[in-house]
């Protein structure tokens, strides 16, 4: 039986969506990892002067 | 037992405050009547299907109605700091839940008297002898509505975009209520029989009781907040 | 504290190579190497996506609701954190558990949504996981977000078990039980290989959701620990 279209379309989009979300949740992990180091860094400045 | 006294105190203000100023009381009046008018002319009703039809609407009407009476419920202590005030007192926080549950469970249940008649001429119903079971069901979904929504009343006092936020976060959690209801009063209104009737009841009565003993251990954590 | 850190980070590392591999072995169980249903044809195969993350969906809520009662509890940053991420996860699978059933539905039964008990319920859990993100997005105050959050988790935990009774009740009064039900699993003469490619994937499922829920939960924490050095200059 030809449904092979409806099992690409789910398995497309479902792991289309998770990839998705997964470079995004990296992507916010990079965001504040730089942030923080920078917090980090400026604080250590700080208590050393 | 000094919950009850307590209860009853703060339910005795809340009342005297409602009465002498008549804000919530009318507006869900009139709203409520309102609503089963809109949905008489929204919806065409073929008269044998007046029985089939007619719960869902009613209490869609209730619904609406409750929660604009829900995000009433603590204006009072909103306004010049009244909230911080009352948990400044030695008070049991569960009291003021029982009492606030209580004040809107009398608000709804006033409503209900009157727009329930409305709904039974309107709707030309005629099956008289299960009118008591129609009311136990009422009552009981009424409790379960007022039990929820006045812990999420108080878990978005703060929030922003509260009006929009509690019916969001309430009608999810509101199904059971909801569907038994609604449907135990289509049985009895279309077979009479209260045996079919009787599961949907006894999942009302679990709700009513599984949420009125969580929202009374959780509310203080919410109110205190 | 690098220590630590690193250890997360490695732990991390194994279960999304664990993972990586048991989603690439399901991804061939489920589409090649299982045959397709007698009934359904290639169709059936989203069963191995459905189950899975429907399965998943129920989990996150479950851990939901443990954070939110330890942090009731206990009131320590990490359970807000981790009943949060849960929940943001949590919303991901559940709507792609919807999107999948409503795929699924369009071949085998003709329509793209029905309101029979699976999807609807499905639908509910979706809507009470959106109503926990809006209400954590809206309210201001940190630390009344984390309590007001914490008690929605619970009361839609203990809630579900009586939407579940309800739904089902509701829709099993009124189906004609001659309506064939393709997501009802049939044990009897099911093929072996049937059932490898659905634990395959639902052990992909669940370690990369580990995965996701780790990373998150990370993020969480990465940003508690930057607005601490923000409020206090120094950890």
């Amino acid at each position: 039986m030809g449904s092979w279209e409806y099992v690409f379309l789910a398995y497309g989009i479902v792991w289309f969506a998770l990839l998705l979300y997964f470079f995004l949740l990296k992507r916010r992990v990079r965001k504040v990892e730089v942030e923080l180091s920078s917090l980090r860094s400026s604080g250590d400045y700080q208590k050393n002067a | 037992m000094e919950l009850l006294k307590q209860t009853g105190w703060l339910l005795w203000k809340d009342l005297l405050l409602e009465l002498r100023r008549r804000e919530s009381i009318f507006a869900m009046f009139f709203f409520g009547t309102l609503l089963l008018f809109v949905f008489h002319f929204a919806f065409e009703i073929p008269p044998d299907k007046a029985a089939e039809m007619a719960p869902g609407l009613l209490w869609l009407a209730f619904l609406f109605t409750g929660t604009l009476g829900l995000t009433q419920l603590f204006q009072a202590e909103r306004e010049n700091h009244c909230l911080e005030a009352l948990l400044l007192c030695p008070l049991d926080r569960a009291a003021l839940f029982l009492a606030k549950v209580s004040f809107n469970l009398l608000l709804m249940l006033m409503v209900e008297l009157v727009v329930f008649p409305l709904f039974w001429v309107l709707f030309n119903l005629t099956s008289w002898a299960i009118l008591p079971s129609l009311i136990l069901v009422a009552f009981l979904g009424t409790v379960g509505f007022c039990v929820l929504g006045t812990l999420f009343s108080a878990v978005t006092l703060k929030a922003r975009a509260r009006e929009l936020l509690l019916p969001l976060i309430l009608f999810p959690l509101m199904i059971p209520i909801i569907l038994a209801t609604i449907r135990g009063m289509e049985i009895l209104l279309r077979t009479g029989q209260f045996d079919e009737a009787f599961s949907w009841l006894r999942l009302l009565l679990g709700f009513d009781v599984i949420f009125l003993t969580a929202g009374f251990l959780i509310f203080e954590w919410v109110i205190e907040a | 504290m690098e220590k630590t850190m690193r250890k997360g980070d490695r732990g991390r590392r194994i279960i999304g190579s664990l993972a990586l591999c048991s989603i690439l072995l399901g991804l061939y169980f489920g589409l090649i190497a299982a045959p397709p249903d007698a009934y359904q044809g290639e169709a059936q195969r989203i069963m191995y996506l459905h189950i899975p993350s429907i399965l998943t969906a129920y989990l996150s809520f479950f851990i939901v609701f443990i954070g939110s009662c330890l942090f009731l509890w206990k009131r320590e940053k990490r359970d807000d954190i981790l009943a949060y991420s849960a929940a943001e996860i949590g919303v991901l699978f559940t709507g792609l558990t919807i999107i999948e059933g409503s795929i699924w539905g369009k071949p085998t039964w003709g329509v793209w949504w029905t309101w029979d008990a699976r999807l609807t319920l499905t639908a509910i859990l979706f809507l009470i996981f959106v109503g926990y993100l809006m209400l954590r997005s809206l309210i201001e105050d940190e630390s009344r977000g984390a309590v007001c959050g914490a008690v929605l988790g619970i009361i839609g935990f203990l809630d579900i078990p009586l939407i579940h009774m309800s739904v089902y009740w509701w829709r099993t009064l009124h189906q004609s039980p001659s309506i064939l039900r393709p997501d009802k699993l049939p044990w009897e003469n099911v093929h072996p290989s049937m059932l490898i490619a659905l634990s395959v994937n639902f052990v992909a499922f669940i370690l990369f959701y580990f995965y996701l829920l780790s990373l998150r939960f990370r993020l969480g924490e990465m940003r508690e620990e930057a607005k601490a050095l923000k409020l206090y200059g120094g950890s």
